[in-house]
């Protein structure tokens, strides 16, 4: 049962068609955990946070400093070397007092990864390097946990919703991160810091995320699934890229 | 033979977003990066019919190929 208080908080998706009162209750009962406090999970904890989800699980072990401040919104001026944990902790429930915040302040590797995944709904990767992106992204699809994963640079994005353990219509299984990034040679990769980034497009793709989220946990439309959204904010093309195996005679996979 | 290549992000700087190709039989993805002067490890997603390939890979008739540097930040 929501208190007076929460039916008048989310009262904009309990008259929403497809959520109401029971979508409200599935958002509440819900345990998202949002890998990295940053441009991607900055926006994607504000949403969800303001969303109603019940337990929401934060793992950064940075803390903030003033260059995050450009496109990290779920930190302030006053939380410049503050723990990312603790200063989005306190944003979450300054937003939304209903939330339950469990914070980690460690980083991912191979040790500690299947605990932090365990037991979550749904995780959100906001990582900002490829190695943590491929750990978080076999853990996950090991304990079956469905992973919304994003990456952003300069004024570009992608995001995809990854379940490898189930099949498709057409029978083939789902694909993993392996099935749809090289990985990179070591010291290849640009970073946000050296290349830079445009505010707004981890604001875009985390939004996006969060979406994904929601549908997920709503059972509402078509999650991005086997398929794989594009982000030009530069000539604004957004692209959906399908990410199946078209099974055409004489052609291998 | 005729395939699609679509270029996605700083790849399409100086090129195109989407362009149709008459190649050789046999040409690979890596002769396709080649032409184009991409540099394969600025590659980040590569997908013929959906579906992340290798460099290695021989394009048949038809084949949309897109093409995705690293974007890996967050």
């Amino acid at each position: 049962m929501f208190s007076r208080e929460e039916t008048e908080r989310y009262a904009r998706h309990i008259v929403l068609r497809d959520v109401g009162g029971p979508g409200q209750q599935k958002l509440k009962a819900a345990r998202v955990l949002v890998v990295g406090a940053g441009g991607l999970g900055s926006p994607a904890l504000l949403y969800l946070a303001a969303a109603g989800i019940g337990t929401l699980g934060i793992v950064d072990d940075d803390v903030v400093s003033l260059s995050n401040l450009q496109r990290q919104v779920i930190h302030a001026t006053a939380d410049v070397g503050r723990p990312k944990v603790e200063s989005a902790a306190a944003a979450i429930r300054g937003l939304n007092p209903h939330v339950e915040v469990r914070s980690h302040p460690v980083r991912l590797d191979e040790g500690n990864v299947g605990g932090i995944v365990e037991g979550w709904d749904v995780v959100v990767d906001g990582v900002d390097n490829f190695p943590t992106r491929f750990l978080l992204a076999d853990a996950c699809a090991a304990r079956k946990v469905p992973l919304v994963t994003a990456g952003v640079q300069e004024f570009w994005g992608w995001l995809t919703v990854l379940k490898p353990w189930e099949t498709g219509p057409d029978g083939m299984p789902n694909p993993g991160l392996h099935d749809l990034l090289r990985v990179p040679e070591e010291g290849r990769v640009a970073t946000c810091a050296q290349v830079g980034i445009l505010g707004v497009v981890p604001g875009v793709l985390g939004t996006l995320a969060a979406t994904e989220v929601l549908k997920l946990i709503l059972g509402l439309g078509e999650p991005l699934v086997r398929r794989m959204l594009n982000v030009d904010l530069l000539d604004m093309d957004f692209a959906v890229e399908p990410t199946e195996v078209e099974a055409i005679a004489g052609v291998p996979g | 033979m005729l395939i699609t290549i679509k270029l996605f992000a700083t790849f399409r700087q100086d090129r195109f977003r989407v362009a149709e190709r008459d190649v050789a039989e046999g040409t690979t993805v890596a002769d396709v990066l080649r032409a184009l002067d991409i540099d394969e490890p600025e590659v980040g997603m590569l997908f013929v019919r959906g579906r992340h390939v290798e460099t290695d890979r021989v394009l048949v008739e038809g084949d949309a190929l897109a093409i995705f540097p690293l974007v890996g930040g967050g």
